[in-house]
């Protein structure tokens, strides 16, 4: 699973920077078109919820998005990796 | 299922400013009432007047927004009248403990079996920052331009006193402490109440040096106390700062309650 | 019976399963027979904390579906204002007994009056409309009580039955019919919107826990129940459906006797004052003078003045300085005479046998 923030509704407080025991969220340095500063994420996948939430059948820690008042804070399905076909040379 | 699934998504985003707790309390009182795994049919929000009081026009049950103060009064009747339903009150500092006052006291003693969750932000946030009940003494509003001097009201005190089966204060900033008090009082049969500290930046953080959203939980953060290290530290007979915050369970009982499903 | 008791007696036979309400002078007994009687059939009696509480908690009810009353007086009514209001704006159907006592303030809490006559039409802010209902003896108390709960769920709106201490604590006897028609609500039906107003105005109800996710709110909302307070034309269309779905039905529902349609002279009555004008009329036999007797109040059936296509004059005796008169000097060219009285007397016969004959 893939952790993201929804433009659409964060209003760029900040709270979930406060909150992530890894430091994923980090205050942002740009305004996005709707004229607010949201957090970049700093390797998301560190998330125990990214790796974990599947497995677990629950979701795990979650404290970004209990915190984030704007319930702008979800994990998105994620394509599953395409496999590689490696051709190998002789 | 998530506590998002219990939000009307087609109403968000929400009216609340930015950094506002409000969004924060309702995550959480969705989460619990999510993980008591309560359907959406038989549960019923309701509310007074305020920006913590919109709460229930942002999920997706039938939900009552009534008049100011008068939510306990309104809860009353839906619960009395069909005990079936889970009915969970958000309300506000102003509209519980001011307006709302003997409501409040009322529904406490009755011990109706309902679970209250007041958004305490120590100000009227939706008429734009004048004094409250719990507006600390000293603190800047509109109608304290010179500091608020009234003693304030402690509502967690005042529902243990009054009556209440359950009752808890946490912050915004305890998400998991709250989260977990709110399913508390959501099992606990009979009144249940949960003050949930909250920071309003715009109507009381700005006039009062805590402008930055972060100044507000650092503050709430910091002075808060374990209710039960406090009573350790009185019966040590050793000096509690009197900044500091009380939070926890203060109370746990099993009172005779009024409208408890059979 | 009492008429108070026989008000709680209606209530019951209409369905009545839930009373809130607040002890007040001289409307008790109704608040102390719903409280023994209630517990007996799986009914909710509550005493609140204060009459905003009794209304709030009997509206709260309602939307499970219970058919919710409660009973009071001018303090208590007062009270209620803000959240007859509510019940208004949010089609909560529910039945407020007002039995009246002198006003205003605390006033006189054991004498009749009809002060709150114009209260009840326009106490709370905004525009509205509602229905309210006058028994001029214990056995229309009885009838009209039922008759308000039916009203009330017909048109989601607090249906009042203005009664007053005259006739609240008048004992008459009355006959109990063995059976009561009740109109229930009509439900929401699936994929209709919950404030969508229909052909005659009322929405559906989608009683609570019944799966319709409805949000119920005070503010100005859409036909979804959202809140929508700065839309001029969201507004101008809820406010004036509101007053529409019950101002179109008057004639409809209106509640009457007519006495003597070809009479010069006509009394208009309602409440108490009835009573006289009828033991007058059963006196002193005389077909030119007319009786017009009004059982329901508001909304106002100004059309029935026309019955009388001789008047020449109207009279209008009230318990109170004037308030109904209005609506019939509003609706005639004709001379209308009030006849009012305070202090909670009834108007007694010589009286207006006197403004009859011209005499001083
Ligand atoms: C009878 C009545 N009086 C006053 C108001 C105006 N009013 C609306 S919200 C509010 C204060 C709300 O404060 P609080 O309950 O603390 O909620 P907050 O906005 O802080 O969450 C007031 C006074 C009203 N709506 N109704
Ligand atoms: S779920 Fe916990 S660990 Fe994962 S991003 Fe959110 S706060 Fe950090
Ligand atoms: S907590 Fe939510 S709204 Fe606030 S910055 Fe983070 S993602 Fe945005
Ligand atoms: S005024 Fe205060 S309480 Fe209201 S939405 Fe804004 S921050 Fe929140
Ligand atoms: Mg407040």
């Amino acid at each position: 699973m893939k952790l993201v923030i929804d433009e659409s509704r964060c209003k760029g407080c900040n709270l979930c920077t406060m909150v992530c025991p890894y430091h994923i969220f980090q205050e942002g340095d740009r305004l996005n078109e709707r004229g607010i500063i949201v957090p970049k994420l700093d390797r998301p996948e560190r998330c125990p919820n990214c790796r974990l939430q599947k497995l677990y059948g629950r979701r795990l820690c979650g404290a970004c998005a209990l915190i984030c008042p704007d319930q702008a804070i979800r994990w998105e399905e994620e394509k599953p990796y395409e496999k590689h076909k490696v051709v190998i040379e002789y | 299922m998530t506590f998002m699934d219990w939000y009307r998504e087609d109403r968000l985003p929400h009216i609340y400013c930015t950094g506002c707790g409000n969004g924060t309390v309702i995550n959480c009182t969705l989460e619990a009432v999510e993980q008591m795994g309560w359907a959406v049919d038989d549960t019923v929000f309701i509310s007074g007047i305020g920006c913590s009081s919109r709460a229930p026009g942002y999920i997706k049950t039938d939900s009552l927004h009534t008049t100011h103060g008068r939510a306990l009064a309104f809860a009353t009747g839906v619960k009395l009248a069909n005990p079936r339903l889970n009915v969970v009150v958000f309300t506000g500092d102003g509209d519980l403990a001011a307006i709302g006052g003997n409501h409040f006291i009322h529904a406490c003693r009755r011990n109706v079996d309902l679970t209250v969750v007041c958004m305490n932000n120590m100000i009227y946030g939706m008429t734009g920052g004048q004094g409250s009940p719990c507006t600390p003494v000293g603190a800047i509003s509109t109608t304290t331009p010179y500091g608020a001097v009234e003693p304030v009201f402690d509502l967690s005190e005042l529902a243990v006193t009054a009556g209440a089966n359950y009752v808890a204060r946490w912050t915004s900033y305890h998400v998991k402490e709250l989260t977990k008090a709110v399913k508390d009082g959501l099992e606990t049969p009979g009144f249940s109440f949960i003050e949930a500290l909250t920071q309003c930046p715009t109507a009381y953080g700005r006039r009062n040096k805590l402008r930055q959203v972060s100044d507000m939980i650092n503050y709430m953060r910091t002075n808060v106390i374990l209710i039960q290290k406090k009573q350790r530290m009185l019966e040590r007979g050793e000096a509690v700062p009197e900044e500091k915050i009380p939070v926890g369970e203060f109370v746990r009982r099993n009172r005779p309650a009024m409208g408890v499903p059979k | 019976m009492q008429g108070n008791t026989a008000c709680a007696e209606g209530a019951l036979a209409a369905g009545c399963n839930f009373f809130g309400g607040y002890p007040i002078t001289p409307s008790t007994e109704i608040a102390e027979h719903m409280a023994r009687r209630l517990p007996k059939k799986d009914g909710v009696f509550v005493q609140m904390e204060d009459e905003i509480a009794s209304i709030a908690t009997v509206i709260g009810a309602s939307w499970t579906g219970a058919r919710a009353m409660t009973a009071t007086s001018g303090p208590g009514f007062s009270l209620m204002m803000e959240n007859i209001g509510y019940a208004v704006m949010t089609e909560t159907p529910c039945v407020i007994v007002n039995i009246q006592r002198g006003g205003p303030s605390t006033g006189q809490p054991t004498m009749g009056a009809q002060g709150d006559m114009l209260q009840c039409r326009f106490g709370s802010h905004g525009d509205y409309s509602t229905i309210a209902l006058c028994p001029s003896s214990v056995q229309e108390m009885y009838d009209l009580t039922v008759k308000a709960f039916n009203l009330a769920d017909r048109f989601r709106v607090p249906v009042f039955v203005m009664s007053d201490e005259v006739i609240g604590h008048t004992r008459e006897r009355i006959t109990i019919p063995d059976h009561v028609e009740i109109v229930p609500r009509r439900p929401l039906e699936k994929g209709t919107l919950p404030f969508h107003g229909g052909d005659d105005g009322v929405p559906g109800f989608p009683e609570f826990g019944r799966g319709h996710g409805v949000h119920v709110t005070g503010l100005t909302h859409d036909e979804r129940g959202y809140p929508e307070a700065t839309d001029p034309h969201i507004h101008e269309t809820l406010v004036r459906r509101l007053v529409s779905k019950v101002e179109s039905a008057r004639h409809d529902i209106a509640d009457y006797e007519v006495v003597n349609p070809d009479a010069e002279t006509v009394f208009v009555t309602y409440g108490p004052p009835t009573r006289t004008v009828k033991q007058v009329m059963h006196d002193h036999p005389d077909e030119r003078v007319g009786h017009l007797h009004l059982r329901i109040v508001w909304p106002f059936p100004e059309r029935l003045l026309k019955i009388f296509t001789n008047a020449k004059t109207f009279i209008v005796p009230e318990m109170n300085m004037g308030q109904i008169v209005r609506e019939v000097e509003r609706h005639t060219c004709l001379p209308v005479i009030r006849v009012s009285k305070l202090g909670g007397e009834l108007h007694t016969p010589d009286e207006l046998q006197k403004l009859l004959e011209g005499r001083p």
